[in-house]
């Protein structure tokens, strides 16, 4: 009945556009257990099905509003084009290597094939992950178009406010009686939906709005560059300091805006512990510039910074930046805030060491460096390392601390906390190696440089290569792809550059 | 000189462990194993991980060893030097984890305690496995510790004429099938099958031996598959009155009701009634109710060996009759019942969604057996997949056979009987619990648990009751027991239990103490401690 109704408002008054009006994007929505905008719901969902947060010109509210009326029967016209990722599954659809997506009409229609595919593969290998994703995807499709994933809010007789699906909140008799007021009654509907929870509920939900419309990190990130660009071609140490500065000022703020819209420690997810790590970096290195007046410290820092930066904005198949709820055992900010960021700060400690190693290690290859210079740069490195180490011990023990609060252990031989502590050893067999005469300053920065696959290891393959059980060897996903690369290029380089620096080393 | 080639071994001992070089290929060699140990996690699930690496001996073993260099390179460097005051610290404290775990490992207690709702509980379950025999007429029992061991390992112990021959942690229940040459081959036959569609596939073994591991019906979603004696594929393919087959199961042969001529009555309640001469007994069936005959107060007599299957009773859902190499069902386009032979590797095509079923094996002279075969395990996503099942080889009576943690065992011996239970070692708790209620929040406006809450009563015999409330980060201490919210199961009524894990520790305080001096010790030497001048100072200003 809705749907005629609706069908015939349209025909009659040419009210297509207007189904979508432009006042959509900070409209409240309840999503995965939080309240937010439109705008961030749409462009996660969107991002989710086809990996961008736009179609063609359209914005993902446009995309996401029109999508969800599809189900009543005003087609959108819109044709999603789906991820699909993996070669096998690939092969399966009948698209080449080079094709990345496949449009959701032309999907829709395979679907049978993908789930017998997926029945079929008794392994839960990468190939039945991807099936699954593109299951999921055209899940999530299905369900916008059901009207099922947009919920909007309405003021109920007790003056609370109960989260409706579009097509229930959406009634004859409120787009009826709004029509005598407006003559655009859905932008009024959305509008009065929004003032209403306002009202009733403050307007909280906005400050998402604000964090993602400043798009701190991308400023972050072309400030990292003019401060790495400063740093490198000026002689005096300020203009990158305050370039460093502006960052940190900027990525504080990002942060405390995440920290008020989830009301936790922003260290919960990869996302956020790449974001903090860099952060913490940047901080360090800063410090200690100040301290000891190197500039070597602050060009690591703006380099790991930027690295990270670049992470978030281009690794979302790997870091997703949506802010989501937290699994119940992870919901205490003293300890979440205490163990985790202690843990990610030694991370940045010893990711400026890694810097700065790889940095010594590519001048004694295609420039010269005399060994005063490198037993000073070298006296750099360790300074980051003692720092890292010396968090990373304290880290460990408050996530013992933690787990023997929370579950009654200290220590469990959980590999997260197993990797850390590989973490801790190898860097401690590098520092008792350097108290015997057997690690030489020319041997300690090329092994400073690999120790950090361990930090990698522990931070980014217990996650991404343990936890998906080893049998499914996932190293054809973006987690695993990247630290595989990551694996082969620091080792290669290495290797060349110990057959480069071979009599140093001996 | 016996002793002085004594001393010398010992201090050139004591000169090693406390060699710095010692301690970095000790370091090297602990974060081998643990590498090792992760990678073990990942792929065979966290038990196993623990028995074959965490646990083992050879670990235990480079431990001490690490142990002893730390405990050795400390005193060698006595007596106390101002600028080693933080190497002493770090140091000590390292001593006192190691020693604290040790005393967790010794003495300290690790359980799950489950809580179905409004039942008083008290025994917690600990991580060891043990056998327990019971002899229950003579009120006697003994529980056999088993070792924690990654593979499967030989016993040898003996009790009361009982022989526990051997253990294993992971195994897996195959199938071996068994020779048995008396076998009556119309009627006891066994096969294996493969009934698949683009969606679905489903190995099946059916058998109609009575020693079989495998039963001759299986539920599969909506379809029923009924396993049935070849014998009897002949009179499905023959259209019969009633849709009714008689079966003579003493002479292994069926017919239909119009081949000797018998007719459908009326009686016994309104119900239609079927009378069967065999020799001088007359049989009464209702065939619409059951196959079997039954007496004059209509019980079911189910020592007969005359069955009639009344087809029609099959004809409205999926079922799939197969007699060894021939399969049978009602297809509903046709009206009719259909027969297919099935030839091994060839799939025939059923009614159903699709489905097609494929014979792949048929004997006559074997059996299928199921027991245990160790295997190694694997897990996915926290969950054993494949070796989740412990079991332990006995034998008593003059007969061999496993008892597994799925499947208790109960021997009759002319002593008397005996019960055979694999499961996991208890303790039991000073006081008893009872869970009041269980409650789990979710996110708003989704299934996902955002917190698990336990409310809980304590009883202590006369000492009366307490209330508790514990929840994720809250846990409850009593009489030196911990107990935390760990997990939670839904009763077949519908409340749900609540599983807390329980501990002990008297290693604790050690090991908080050692933390605390471990960081310190490290802020005191990395950061703190003043370095011997070097050069680079001047570079750095240059």
């Amino acid at each position: 009945m809705l749907k005629f109704f609706l069908l015939l408002l349209i025909s009659l008054n040419g009210f297509a556009q207007t189904l979508c009006p432009d006042n959509l994007a900070t409209l409240p929505v309840r999503s995965g257990g939080r309240v937010k905008p439109l705008h961030i719901l749409a462009s996660e969902t969107l991002r989710f099905m086809t990996g961008s947060e736009k179609l063609e010109e359209k914005s993902a509210v446009e995309v996401f509003c029109k999508l969800s009326f599809d189900g009543m029967g005003i087609k959108s016209q819109l044709d999603l084009p789906i991820k699909i990722e993996h070669t096998d599954a690939k092969k399966l659809l009948g698209l080449t290597d080079a094709d990345t997506f496949m449009p959701a009409s032309k999907l829709s229609l395979r679907m049978d094939e993908v789930r017998a595919a997926h029945q079929a593969i008794k392994e839960n290998n990468s190939y039945k992950k991807e099936l699954n994703k593109i299951l999921s995807r055209m899940q999530v499709l299905d369900q916008l178009k059901a009207g099922q994933t947009w919920t909007l809010p309405e003021k109920s007789t007790q003056n609370t406010i109960q989260w409706l699906p579009i097509f229930e909140f959406i009634t004859e008799p409120k787009v009826a009686s709004l029509k005598e007021r407006s003559a655009d009654p859905f932008q009024l509907m959305f509008e009065e939906a929004r003032a209403d929870y306002i009202k009733i509920e403050g307007d909280a939900f906005m400050m998402e709005h604000t964090y993602s419309k400043l798009n701190l990190f991308l400023w972050s990130l072309l400030l990292v560059i003019l401060g790495l660009a400063l740093t490198f071609s000026l002689k005096t140490l300020s203009p990158g300091l305050t370039a460093a500065g502006l960052v940190i000022a900027l990525e504080l703020t990002a942060m405390i805006l995440r920290i008020l819209i989830s009301g936790r420690a922003p260290i919960t997810n990869m996302y956020e512990t790449v974001m903090f790590s860099g952060f913490g970096a940047l901080v360090i290195a800063f410090a200690l510039t100040l301290w000891k007046k190197q500039k070597l410290f602050l060009i690591g820092g703006l380099a790991y910074n930027g690295l990270c930066l670049m992470m978030m904005r281009f690794a979302n198949n790997m870091l997703d930046p949506s802010i989501s709820p937290l699994v119940p055992v992870l919901r205490d900010n003293f300890w979440l805030s205490t163990h985790v960021t202690t843990i990610i700060l030694s991370y940045a400690a010893l990711a400026l060491s890694w810097v700065l190693a790889n940095v010594v290690l590519v001048r004694q290859m295609f420039f010269t460096i005399d060994s005063k210079e490198t037993r000073f740069q070298m006296e750099q490195i360790y300074t980051c390392m003692k720092v890292g180490v010396v968090l990373l011990a304290a880290g460990i023990i408050l996530g013992g601390v933690w787990a023997d609060y929370s579950w009654g252990r200290f220590w469990g031989w959980d590999p997260k906390e197993t990797w850390s502590l590989i973490v801790l050893l190898i860097y401690m067999a590098i520092l008792h190696g350097r108290y015997s005469n057997w690690i030489t300053p020319a041997r300690f920065i090329p092994l400073t440089a690999g120790a950090f696959m361990s930090v990698m290891m522990a931070w980014f393959g217990v996650n991404y290569i343990l936890a998906t059980g080893l049998h499914s060897y996932g190293f054809s996903e973006g987690g695993a792809i990247f630290l595989g690369s990551f694996f082969a290029i620091q080792t290669t380089f290495l290797i060349i550059s110990a057959i480069k620096n071979k009599k140093a080393l001996i | 000189m016996k002793f002085q080639s004594f001393v010398d071994l010992y201090s050139k001992l004591y000169r090693l462990l406390g060699n710095v070089k010692f301690a970095v290929v000790i370091i090297l060699i602990f974060s081998a194993y643990l590498t090792y140990g992760t990678f073990m996690e990942s792929y065979h699930g966290t038990d196993y991980a623990n028995r074959h690496v965490y646990k083992s001996v050879d670990f235990m073993f480079v431990q001490l060893l690490m142990f002893l260099s730390i405990l050795v390179a400390t005193l060698q460097r006595l007596p106390l030097k101002r600028h080693l005051y933080g190497f002493y610290v770090i140091h000590l404290g390292l001593i006192l984890i190691f020693l604290g775990s040790f005393i967790t490992y010794q003495a300290g207690v690790d359980g799950n305690l489950t809580l179905a709702p409004n039942t008083a509980a008290r025994d917690v379950q600990l991580n060891e496995d043990q056998l327990t025999i019971q002899l229950p007429e003579e009120g006697r029992e003994v529980s056999v510790a088993l070792p924690y061991r990654a593979r499967g390992v030989d016993l040898g112990l003996e009790w009361e004429g009982i022989k526990v021959l051997r253990f294993l942690p992971f195994s897996e229940l195959q199938t071996s099938w068994q020779e048995d040459k008396l076998l009556d081959m119309t009627r006891q036959h066994s096969g294996t099958y493969r009934l698949e569609n683009d969606n679905f596939g489903e190995d099946l073994t059916l058998s109609l031996h009575p020693e079989a591991d495998f039963e001759s019906t299986m539920q599969l979603g909506p379809l029923n598959v009924h396993y049935m004696p070849e014998l009897l594929a002949e009179c499905f393919s023959k259209p019969s009155y009633k849709n009714l087959i008689i079966w003579d199961a003493q002479r292994g042969s069926c017919f239909l009701p119009q081949d000797q001529n018998i007719k459908e009555k009326k009686g016994m309640g309104g119900k239609n009634m079927i009378e069967l001469k065999v020799g001088e007994r007359t049989l009464r069936f209702l065939p619409d109710l059951s196959p079997l005959p039954v007496d004059e107060n209509l019980k079911l007599l189910d020592k007969a060996e005359h069955r009639i299957f009344s087809r029609a009773l099959f004809q409205e859902k999926p079922h799939l009759f197969i007699f060894g190499r021939f399969a049978s069902f009602f297809e509903k386009e046709s009206q009719t019942w259909q027969v297919r032979d099935l030839k091994p590797g060839i799939d025939v095509a059923l009614p159903w969604m699709g489905f097609r079923l494929r014979l792949n094996r048929h004997e006559t002279q074997s059996y299928p057996k199921r027991s245990p075969s160790e295997v190694k395990p694997i897990q996915d996503n926290g969950e054993l997949i494949q070796g989740g099942l412990k079991a332990v080889e006995i034998e008593a009576a003059g007969s061999r056979f496993w008892v597994t943690t799925s499947q208790a065992m109960s021997l009759n011996r002319k002593e008397g009987r005996v019960i055979f239970i694999l499961g996991r070692k208890s303790l039991k708790l000073p006081f008893e619990i009872t869970l009041d209620q269980f409650k789990m929040d979710t996110d708003p406006g989704t299934n996902n648990p955002a917190s698990y809450e336990s409310f809980v009563t304590l009883f202590k015999g006369n000492q009366g009751s307490e209330k508790h409330h514990v929840f994720m980060n809250n846990p409850m201490k009593k009489e030196n027991f911990t107990f935390y919210q760990a997990s939670y199961f839904q009763t077949q009524e519908g409340p749900y239990g609540s599983v807390f894990s329980v501990n002990y520790d008297p290693g604790r305080p050690w090991k908080y103490l050692g933390s605390l001096l471990l960081v310190l010790g490290s802020i005191w030497h990395f950061v703190l401690r003043k370095k011997p001048a070097r050069p680079t100072t001047e570079v750095a200003h240059a």
